[in-house]
C-alpha cells in the first residue's frame, strides 16, 4: 500500500514540479559490526542459499565481506530432517538437492541454526502454500504514462493473472518478475502483497480473488518482442510479508514523501551480549508461469 | 475587627448591621457612579468601499482610556458622561476627531478614510500606532493583505501560508510541504480557520500554493501563544483569515493573470450600504497552457493536472444591530494519468449572524459546515479492467455562539460555547478484479463531538497593569455507532495485539475526555514606548493528523481522540517585552517561550497506516517540548517597510521505544531562522520587495551501515538514534518589483505588473537526504541530496482592479 501511495504521489508531484537529486559526498559516523544472515530458502528445484555476511559501511562500494566456517543447518520439524549447507564462496553456504528432492514442504515447521564462532544464532518459520497463476498477459505499452518513453521500438507490458487461495486465511506473497530469467532486483521491483491485492488492506475481503493492480502490473517492466516473461509468486509467511515491506519503504524512502528511516526487523535470536545477528529467515513455496512476447 | 468583652448580643447585631449597610452604601454608589458613565458603540467601515475594519484603535483624547474594534468592526467604550473628543485611527487611514457629548448611551458608526497615495503628500495624523505595545497580545501576528501582496512571492502568486513562513516562532519543513510549523508544533497543530470554519488543507498543488485567494482575504491574524479562551481545538496556533464582505459601495473587479493561474474576483452591492457581496475564482491553466506544445505520444498528453477555487460570500446588514453573512469555499487539486487519478479539495461554508444587544453586548452567532476528502483511483490499461478506488473525508458542524460584553471600562467579559461534531470516514474502497467480481471496503464512521464553554475577562488592573484571565472547559465524547477496539499492551515499538472489540450504536458515547484550559495574560506597560507582557495558556485538542512522512500528503487522515488516543494537551508559557522607536516609526519585540506536549502522535517502525481499521496499534504518543526565543524589529512607515526576524529555538519529542527512550529532535527543529521581508517605494510607479531566509537544516536519521539481503542494499544504523545528523542550511533570496501603469485620473481602471524571481541565486537548497543503491549498479550506494526547487524561478503576472 505505501508503495502505491508512493507512485501515485510522486508521480502527480512530478507532473507539476521538476524536482531535483544530485548525489553528493557525507561522511557518516563508523557503525559497529553485524552478521546479515540473509535465508530466504524455497520450494523450487534449484540450490538453496544462505548467505552470510558482515554489513559494510554505507558508502562502501565492494561485495560486502562473506563469513565463512560457519555451520548452518535447516531442520525440518515436521519430519525431524536434517539439511546441511556447505560453505563455497563469498559468505554463502549452499544445499544441492538431489533429483526429485524438495526443501520446503507445505505446512512444515523449519527452525535454522547458524553458529559462527561458536556463538549459535536460531531462527524458526513456517512454509506456506502458494497462489495459482492462471495467466500471464502481454499487451502493447501504448505509451501510458509510467510505460512511456521516447524510444520508437514498440514495447509490451506484461499483466499477470493470478487467483489467491480459496478459503478464510489470509495469504501473503511475494511476487518476483524475471525477463528472459534476469530477476528485476531494482528497489521499485520489491513487489509483496497480502491476497494479492497489492498489499493495499490489511484486513482483505478479497480471499480466493483475483490478484488486483498495482501488484498485476509487474512494476511496468518493458518487454520486447520474443522475450519471455516470467513470473514467480513467492507464498510467505505475515512476518516476512512484514519484513519485505518494511525493507522496500527502506530501500525507496527519498524524495517529498520518505518516511522516517528506521531499521528492518530481523527473526534471528542473537544471544545476549554476542555480536548482533540481522537479516531474515524465510521458507516458501513458489508458483511459476512464464509466457514469450509475440 | 478586633470584639471587645462586655458587648451584648444586641450591640454585636447592630455592628454587623453597620457593616451590610456600608455594603449596600458602596454597592449604590458603585451604581450611582455607573450612570455617571455613558456607552458610544457602533460600527467602523472603510469609507471606500463599505468594508468593516478590524482592530481599528478608539480612544478618548489625551488619554488612556480606549478600545478597538473586534472582527466585524464593532466597537463599545464606556466613559464618563461629558464632553470629549474621540479618535478613531487605523494604520494607513486618515484619523478622525469627533466631538461628542455623552449624555447618554450613542451608536456613533464612522467611515474612514484611506490616507493618500501620493508620498509627497504630507499626512498629520496623531495616530495611536502604539497597539502593539498596549494590547493585550502577545505572539500575535497581524498581516494585512496590502502587506501580503507586496512579498516576493514564489511564481508572482501572492500566498496567505508562505507570507506567514516569514515571521518569527513559524517554519516549515520545505518547500512543498504543506502547512507550517508554529513554536515547534506539528502541522495539524494549527487551527486555520476562514471565516471561522476550519479548513484541514490548506494547500493546493501539494504545499505550494494555499488554498486562500489573496483577492478574497481582508484580514490575517496568528496567534502563538496567550491564545484567548474563544479559541481552542489546536494546541500551537491560530490563524484566524477573515474574508472581505465586498465592496457596498459600487462593483469593484480585480483580476490577475499569472505564471501558475488567473484569478478573477467581482464584488458588488446589492443593496447599498446594506448588502452586498463578494464571488472570487481561480484556476490554475498550466496543463492547458503545456498541451499544444507536447507530442501526441507524450504522457503528458493524456494527463490532467490542476486546481481551482471559488470563494464568496454575502452580507446582509439588516440594520444597526443586526447583520448576517453567508461565506463559502471551495476548492480541489486533480491529478491524474491513464492508469491513476487522484484529487482532494475542501469545501466549507459559514453563517453568522451579528447581533448588538444593547451598546453593552454584542454577539456572535457562527454555524459552520467543513469538508475534505479525497480520491485516488487507480486502474489498469487493459479491457480487463481491474480497478482500486478508495476515497476518505472529513465532515465537521459546529455552532458557536459568542458574546462580548463591555461592562465598564475596566472589564470587557468575553464569553460563549461551541459545540462541534466530527464525522471522519478513513477510507472507502471501490476494488474490481479482472473477473468481474467486485468488492467494496469501507471503514466505520468515526464521530467525536466537542463542547465547550469559555468565559474570559480582560480586566484593567491599575493604569499600567491589564489582565486577561479565563478558562475553556473543554468536553470531548468518542462516540458511536462504531467499534472500539481493545488492544493488549506489548513490547514498545511493536503493533499492539488485538484483544476484543466492542461495537456500540448512534449516540452511545464510547469514552469522554474533559480538560479545563486555563487562560491568562498580562500586560504592564512601563511608559508609552514600552511594556513588558506575559502569559500561559493549556490547550487540549482531540483529534491529529496520522502522517510519518516529511512532508504531509493529502492522503493522509486525521483521528480523533479514541478508548486508545488521548487527546493532545499543551501548555505554554512565554514573556515578552515590547518597544517601540522613533515615534512608533519601529516596532520591536522579544519573546521568550516554552511549551510542553503531552500525547503527541508517533509511530511504530513499520506502522501501518492506510486502510488499517485498527491503526491504533500502530500509533503511539509520547511527549514533546519546545522552547525558544523570537526578535522581531518592524519598519511601519516610510518608504522602506519591511520586518526582520530571528528565532533561536530547539523542538524535541521523547517516545517509548524510540531513539533508545532519550529524547529526540523533532522533524522540523530549526536552530536558527532568520527572515528578512523589505519593501521599498522607490517612485509612485515603482515598488521593489526582497525576502531573505536562512534556516538551519531539519534533522534527519543517516545510517551509519548497510546490510544485504536478497542482493537489496538496506541502510542500518547500529547506534539506533532517530534524527541524529541534519541536512545542510536552507537559505534563499526572493526579489520583486511591482509597476503601476499610469492610469486616467477619469476612471477607476489599475493596472500593476509584478515581476518575481524567486531563489536569485540559484541555491539547492536540501529538502532531505537519502540513501539509495546506484541505479543498475547492485553494489554500491550513494547519498543523495533532493531539492523540490533546484534553481531559480522567475514570474511575471498581471494584475488589473476597477
Amino acid at each position: 500500500m505505501k508503495s502505491i501511495v508512493k507512485i501515485v504521489l510522486l508521480a502527480s508531484f512530478a507532473l507539476v514540479f521538476a524536482s531535483c537529486e544530485d548525489v553528493v559526498q557525507i561522511k557518516l559516523d563508523e557503525g559497529s559490526g553485524l552478521y546479515v544472515i540473509d535465508a530466504f530458502i524455497n520450494s523450487s528445484r534449484t540450490d538453496q542459499v544462505v548467505k552470510i555476511t558482515n554489513n559494510s559501511s554505507y558508502f562502501s562500494n565492494s561485495q560486502p565481506s562473506g563469513i565463512s566456517g560457519a555451520s548452518v543447518i535447516l531442520t525440518d520439524l515436521t519430519e525431524n530432517r536434517q539439511f546441511v549447507f556447505n560453505y563455497t564462496s563469498n559468505g554463502n553456504y549452499v544445499y544441492t538437492l538431489a533429483a526429485n528432492d524438495t526443501i520446503a514442504k507445505i505446512n512444515h515447521n523449519y527452525s535454522l541454526s547458524v553458529v559462527i564462532d561458536g556463538v549459535p544464532y536460531t531462527s524458526s518459520t513456517t512454509q506456506k502454500r502458494s497462489a495459482s497463476i492462471d495467466s500471464i498477459g502481454v499487451e502493447l505499452n501504448d505509451n501510458n504514462f509510467f510505460g512511456g518513453g521516447s524510444s520508437s521500438d514498440t514495447t509490451y507490458l506484461c499483466t499477470l493473472y493470478a487467483k489467491d487461495k480459496a478459503d478464510a486465511q489470509t495469504d501473503y506473497y511475494w511476487v518476483k518478475t524475471f525477463r528472459n530469467d534476469t530477476l528485476f532486483s531494482a528497489p521499485e521491483d520489491l513487489n509483496v502483497n497480502i491476497d494479492g491485492t497489492g498489499g493495499a488492506i490489511t484486513n482483505p475481503p478479497s480471499d480466493s480473488l483475483d490478484f488486483t493492480p498495482p501488484s498485476t502490473l509487474l512494476g511496468f517492466r518493458k518487454y520486447k518482442r520474443h522475450d519471455r516473461c516470467k513470473v514467480e509468486v513467492h507464498s510467505i509467511m505475515f512476518d516476512t510479508y512484514n519484513f519485505l515491506t518494511q525493507a522496500q519503504v527502506q530501500i525507496n524512502n527519498g524524495g517529498l514523501f520518505a518516511t522516517t528511516p528506521e531499521n528492518v526487523k530481523t527473526n534471528l535470536v542473537t544471544p545476549s551480549g554476542k555480536t548482533k545477528a540481522v537479516g531474515w529467515f524465510s521458507v516458501a513455496s513458489v508458483a511459476t508461469k512464464s509466457i514469450q512476447v509475440r | 475587627m478586633i470584639e471587645t468583652p462586655g458587648k451584648t448580643g444586641k450591640e454585636h447585631k447592630s455592628n454587623y448591621m453597620k457593616k451590610i449597610n456600608l455594603l449596600i452604601l458602596l454597592f449604590v454608589t458603585n451604581l450611582l457612579l455607573a450612570q455617571e458613565n455613558a456607552t458610544v458603540s457602533g460600527y467602523i467601515k472603510d469609507a471606500k468601499n463599505g468594508e468593516s475594519l478590524i482592530g481599528v484603535t478608539v480612544y478618548k483624547k489625551h488619554s488612556q482610556q480606549g478600545t478597538s474594534t473586534n472582527p466585524y468592526g464593532f466597537y463599545s467604550l464606556t466613559l464618563s458622561k461629558g464632553t470629549d473628543t474621540l479618535m478613531f485611527s487605523f494604520i494607513g487611514y486618515k484619523t478622525i476627531q469627533k466631538a461628542v457629548n455623552l449624555t447618554t448611551n450613542q451608536t456613533i458608526n464612522i467611515e474612514l478614510e484611506e490616507e493618500g497615495k501620493d508620498l509627497d503628500e504630507v499626512v498629520i495624523s496623531s495616530e495611536k500606532a502604539d497597539v502593539n505595545v498596549k494590547s493585550m497580545e502577545m505572539g500575535t501576528s497581524k498581516l494585512d493583505i496590502k502587506q501580503i501582496n507586496k512579498i516576493p512571492a514564489l511564481l508572482g502568486e501572492v500566498d496567505i501560508v508562505r507570507a506567514i513562513q516569514l515571521l518569527p516562532g513559524v517554519t516549515t519543513v520545505g518547500e512543498g510541504a504543506s502547512g507550517f510549523n508554529v513554536r515547534g508544533g506539528n502541522i495539524d497543530q494549527n487551527l486555520i480557520l476562514l471565516d471561522e470554519a476550519p479548513v484541514y488543507n490548506s494547500s493546493h498543488l501539494f504545499g505550494f500554493f494555499s488554498v486562500f485567494n489573496p483577492d478574497a482575504v481582508k484580514d490575517v491574524k496568528l496567534i502563538k501563544g496567550g491564545i484567548p479562551a474563544q479559541y481552542g481545538g489546536r494546541v500551537s496556533s491560530i490563524l484566524d483569515i477573515r474574508m472581505k464582505e465586498g465592496n457596498s459601495k459600487q462593483l469593484s473587479v480585480n483580476g490577475g493573470l499569472g505564471t501558475i493561474f488567473s484569478r478573477l474576483s467581482i464584488e458588488a452591492p446589492i443593496i447599498k450600504d446594506k448588502m452586498s457581496f463578494i464571488i472570487a475564482g481561480r484556476r490554475s491553466y498550466i496543463d492547458a497552457l503545456v498541451k499544444p506544445f507536447v507530442k501526441s505520444s507524450s504522457p503528458i498528453k493524456k494527463s490532467k493536472f490542476y486546481f481551482y477555487d471559488l470563494t464568496a460570500k454575502l452580507n446582509y446588514r439588516i440594520n444597526d444591530k443586526n447583520t448576517v453573512f453567508l461565506s463559502s469555499y471551495f476548492g480541489k487539486d486533480v491529478f491524474g494519468a491513464t492508469v491513476f487519478s487522484f484529487n482532494w479539495g475542501n469545501a466549507t461554508g459559514t453563517l453568522r449572524w451579528n447581533h448588538v444587544f444593547n451598546s453593552k453586548l454584542f454577539m456572535n452567532v457562527s454555524a459552520f459546515y467543513s469538508n475534505y476528502n479525497y480520491l485516488l483511483d487507480f486502474k489498469t490499461n487493459t479491457s480487463s479492467d481491474q480497478s482500486f478506488k478508495w476515497t476518505s473525508n472529513i465532515v465537521n458542524y459546529s455552532i458557536k455562539p459568542d458574546f462580548t460584553y463591555y461592562l465598564n471600562t475596566k472589564n470587557t467579559i468575553r464569553f460563549g460555547l461551541q459545540s462541534m461534531l466530527y464525522d471522519f470516514t478513513p477510507y472507502d474502497t471501490d476494488i474490481k478484479f479482472s473477473s468481474g467480481i467486485t468488492t467494496n471496503l469501507k471503514s466505520e464512521h468515526r464521530y467525536g463531538l466537542e463542547n465547550a464553554i469559555y468565559v474570559s475577562n480582560e480586566q484593567k488592573l491599575l493604569p499600567r497593569l491589564t489582565a486577561e484571565y479565563g478558562v475553556r472547559l473543554s468536553l470531548y465524547s468518542f462516540m458511536g455507532s462504531g467499534t472500539a477496539y481493545y488492544f493488549r499492551d506489548t513490547t514498545s515499538n511493536t503493533s499492539l495485539p488485538y484483544d476484543h472489540e466492542k461495537k456500540y450504536n448512534q449516540g452511545d458515547i464510547i469514552k469522554t475526555y474533559v480538560t479545563p484550559e486555563p487562560r491568562f495574560a498580562l500586560n504592564y506597560v512601563i511608559n508609552s514606548k514600552s511594556s513588558v507582557k506575559a502569559s500561559y495558556n493549556r490547550m487540549a485538542q482531540y483529534l491529529q493528523l496520522i502522517s510519518n512522512t516529511a512532508a504531509s500528503t493529502p492522503l493522509d487522515v486525521y483521528t480523533l481522540a479514541t478508548n486508545n488516543l488521548k487527546p493532545l494537551v499543551a501548555d505554554q508559557g512565554s514573556v515578552g517585552y515590547f518597544r517601540n522607536f522613533k515615534d512608533n516609526m519601529f516596532e520591536t519585540s522579544v519573546e521568550v517561550y516554552y511549551k510542553y506536549m503531552q500525547h503527541q502522535l508517533d509511530y511504530i517502525d513499520n506502522a501501518n497506516l492506510f486502510i488499517n481499521e485498527k491503526v491504533e496499534s500502530d500509533l503511539i504518543q509520547g511527549l514533546g517540548r519546545a522552547y525558544g526565543a523570537e526578535f522581531y524589529v518592524k519598519k511601519t512607515k516610510g518608504k522602506l517597510q519591511g520586518w526582520i526576524s530571528y528565532t533561536l529555538s530547539k523542538t524535541e519529542r521523547l517516545v517509548r521505544g524510540i531513539s533508545n527512550d532519550k529524547w529526540f529532535y523533532s522533524r522540523y527543529d530549526r536552530t536558527h531562522c532568520l527572515n528578512l521581508s523589505l519593501n521599498y517605494d522607490i517612485t509612485k510607479r515603482w515598488n521593489v520587495s526582497a525576502n531573505f531566509v536562512f534556516l538551519s537544516g531539519t534533522p534527519a536519521t543517516f545510517p551509519n551501515t548497510k546490510i544485504q539481503v536478497q542482493n537489496y542494499n538496506i541502510p542500518y544504523n547500529t547506534d539506533g538514534i532517530r534524527n541524529n545528523y541534519r541536512v545542510t542550511p536552507y537559505h534563499r533570496l526572493d526579489v520583486g518589483a511591482t509597476y503601476a501603469f499610469k492610469k486616467n485620473e477619469k476612471r477607476r481602471f489599475k493596472q500593476f505588473l509584478v515581476i518575481s524571481v524567486y531563489n536569485v541565486y540559484n541555491r539547492r537548497n536540501a529538502f532531505s537526504i537519502y540513501f539509495r543503491t546506484k541505479d543498475g549498479v547492485p553494489n554500491q550506494t550513494e547519498a543523495v541530496r533532493y531539492s523540490v526547487i533546484g534553481s531559480f524561478v522567475p514570474a511575471l503576472t498581471y494584475n488589473f482592479n476597477f
